[in-house]
């Protein structure tokens, strides 16, 4: 039997037992979307532009995501409009950054892995590596934005300023150490190399790879920072309309 | 106007330190060069093996020099890069660069990449200071503490046996997740219960992970295509899956013990509303580590089905590590649920006997 057929058959057991129904709609978002990501891939691979493709199944993966966690529309609502506004504000970001830093496509540590391989592909790599942070990072922005819009809904308008506040800190809090450590995982091979091939510290600051991840972990940052408050407003907008009504 | 006035801080001091750092060449003793002009010389098609059209396009570049005894002086070079970009840059003007030089001709070396690098730092932790305020200095001082440790450990590791480098993983992430533990809720009791949930449900989602494709004799694993291996493939894949999953099982396990320690139930009680919120949590966790591992492998995916593989060999010899990955960690992510809400269920209860 194939291995990672048996690692998502005992993790879809194991998030029914401990889910229940959620865990089991929780599981289906996952599959969803792992289904989106090949078909991003396929899509690129035939000559669809990647930014295009990733804005376009970003939508769709924010959707799937956020609407198939929560059940409620007063959270997934609001979760899903301050997810899109951050999502263009990134798109902004990251086309500057990448186009400033030029870390699209592969170092010189990987030309072991490209051996055999043709690179002049006729697919843009900048465009790839734009659709890659892009996508990446829209798992921690849509949960921030829930984490957020269902805080500010189970308190709804006993809210004070304070408290909302004190929430925010912990939510991002939480999304710091989720990205650090997550990006920090993959880090660990290239730091060893690094290490082992004793490059100095200069070398490693202008270095393509390291660069390329570091900007990537520090968007992903930067983008669950800004959905906080962006939620935030949206739902005090969102009851004022209410109110007005 | 001055709550966005506020907002702009972050991006005018980034903004700062990307043109600063323009200016700091003299740094390295590499030569440094700022382009000044640029001008296409020739431009011709490429087509690979596989019917790939592609254009590649020389540049005659004018380069001023930064750095060095030659500071100052003018020099021009030719770069030769691609459409598609994937081992070359197209040179712009004003952009640096570091150069190589031999018998007086240089040639490209590699993009400066210092300045952005700084930039997006400050702004990253300018935005962290602005909107957290005084918990920003404790978050911060964690993750530098956390990043420092990490430099020292892979230095030490260097040389060593291989069964040393696993032990490193795992010394490694108990440091790692102690520490963090202290940060989030201060130096308690709750800080051990959160290490314990937190250390238990990896290593168990470890084991089961081992386990399973040690049964199914690791069909369709390809440990080969773990990238940057020096040693061992497999175990830099486990020693990934370990580091990289500790801040979601950390922050889940946080979570849930936090709001348990504030209730004053029987354990069984504590027990059920650690689940509860368990359970909202777990979900979204797994999706966020789940993309960072997928999204990961696009720029290798979409280079193997080019080169004529088929979607199915590329999916599963190179989105297969991100797959087995992301399900390894999501185990974590799940049993940390049952394993910190019983922990913590536990301690509280010891801590009304003692109390």
């Amino acid at each position: 039997m194939n291995a990672i057929l048996a690692l998502a058959l005992v993790l879809l057991v194991m998030m029914f037992i401990v889910g229940g129904k959620q865990g089991l709609s929780n599981f289906f978002a996952l599959a969803v979307n792992a289904l989106l990501m090949i078909l991003v891939v396929i899509l690129m691979a035939s000559g669809f532009n990647p930014i295009i493709v990733a804005i376009i199944f970003g939508l769709i993966i924010l959707a799937s995501t956020i609407f198939l966690s929560t059940s409620q529309l007063s959270v997934a609502g609001p979760a899903f409009v301050s997810s899109l506004l951050i999502m263009t504000l990134l798109v902004g970001l990251i086309l500057l950054t990448m186009t400033l830093s030029q870390t699209a496509g592969f170092g010189p540590e990987d030309s072991e892995a490209l051996e055999g391989f043709s690179v002049y592909i006729g697919v843009s790599f900048p465009h790839i590596l734009i659709a890659t942070t892009l996508l990446g990072t829209l798992g921690a922005i849509a949960e921030a934005a829930i984490a957020v819009a269902a805080g500010m809904d189970e308190i709804k308008d006993q809210a004070s300023a304070t408290g909302i506040k004190q929430m925010g800190h912990e939510i991002i809090g939480t999304a710091l150490n989720t990205l650090f450590f997550g990006f920090f995982g993959g880090f660990s091979s290239l730091f060893i190399w690094f290490a082992s091939l004793r490059y100095p510290f200069s070398q490693v600051i202008n270095n393509k790879i390291f660069v390329g991840e570091l900007l990537q972990v520090l968007i992903s940052v930067i983008a669950v920072i800004l959905t906080v408050p962006m939620t935030t407003w949206v739902v005090t907008t969102r009851h004022a309309h209410r109110r007005k009504e | 106007m001055k709550y966005l006035g506020k907002w702009l801080i972050p991006f005018v001091a980034a903004i700062a330190v990307f043109i600063g750092m323009q200016f700091d060449s003299g740094f390295y003793t590499k030569p440094v060069g700022q382009v000044e002009a640029v001008k296409v010389v020739k431009t011709t098609n490429h087509q690979d093996e596989d019917q790939n059209h592609d254009r590649l396009i020389k540049q005659q570049v004018r380069v001023r020099l930064l750095n060095t005894a030659k500071r100052g002086k003018r020099i021009t070079m030719h770069n030769t890069y691609s459409f598609s970009g994937a081992l070359d840059n197209e040179l712009r003007v004003g952009e640096q660069v570091f150069l190589d030089v031999d018998k007086g001709a240089y040639t490209l070396n590699n993009v400066k990449r210092d300045a952005i690098l700084a930039a997006l730092l400050v702004l990253t932790f300018g935005l962290i200071f602005l909107v957290m305020g005084r918990r920003a200095w404790l978050t911060s001082i964690s993750i530098l503490l956390n990043t420092v440790i990490f430099f020292v450990a892979v230095e030490w590791e260097i040389g060593s046996k291989q069964w040393q480098a696993w032990w490193l993983f795992v010394i490694l992430a108990v440091i790692f997740t102690v520490l963090t533990a202290v940060f989030i809720v201060g130096f308690k009791p709750i800080a051990a219960t959160i290490s314990l949930g937190t250390l238990l449900a990896t290593a168990a989602a470890v084991a089961l992970g081992y386990g399973i494709m040690a049964l199914t004799n690791y069909n369709g694993i390809h440990f080969e295509e773990v990238k940057y291996a020096t040693q061992t493939p497999q175990l830099l894949f486990f020693g990934q899956i370990v580091i990289g999953s500790l801040g979601a099982v950390l922050d889940e396990a946080s979570d849930i013990s936090v709001a348990i320690f504030q209730l004053h139930d029987t354990a069984k009680e504590r027990f059920r509303a650690g689940m509860a919120i368990g359970r909202n949590v777990m979900g979204p966790l797994i999706s966020v580590l789940f993309m960072i591992f997928i999204a990961d492998t696009f720029m290798e995916s979409v280079l193997w089905i080019r080169n004529n593989n088929s979607i199915a060999q590329t999916v599963i010899w190179v989105m297969g590590l991100g797959f087995a990955q992301s399900l390894i960690s999501a185990f974590g992510i799940v049993l940390a649920v049952p394993v910190t809400s019983g922990i913590a269920a536990m301690m509280a209860k010891i801590k009304k006997v003692t109390a």
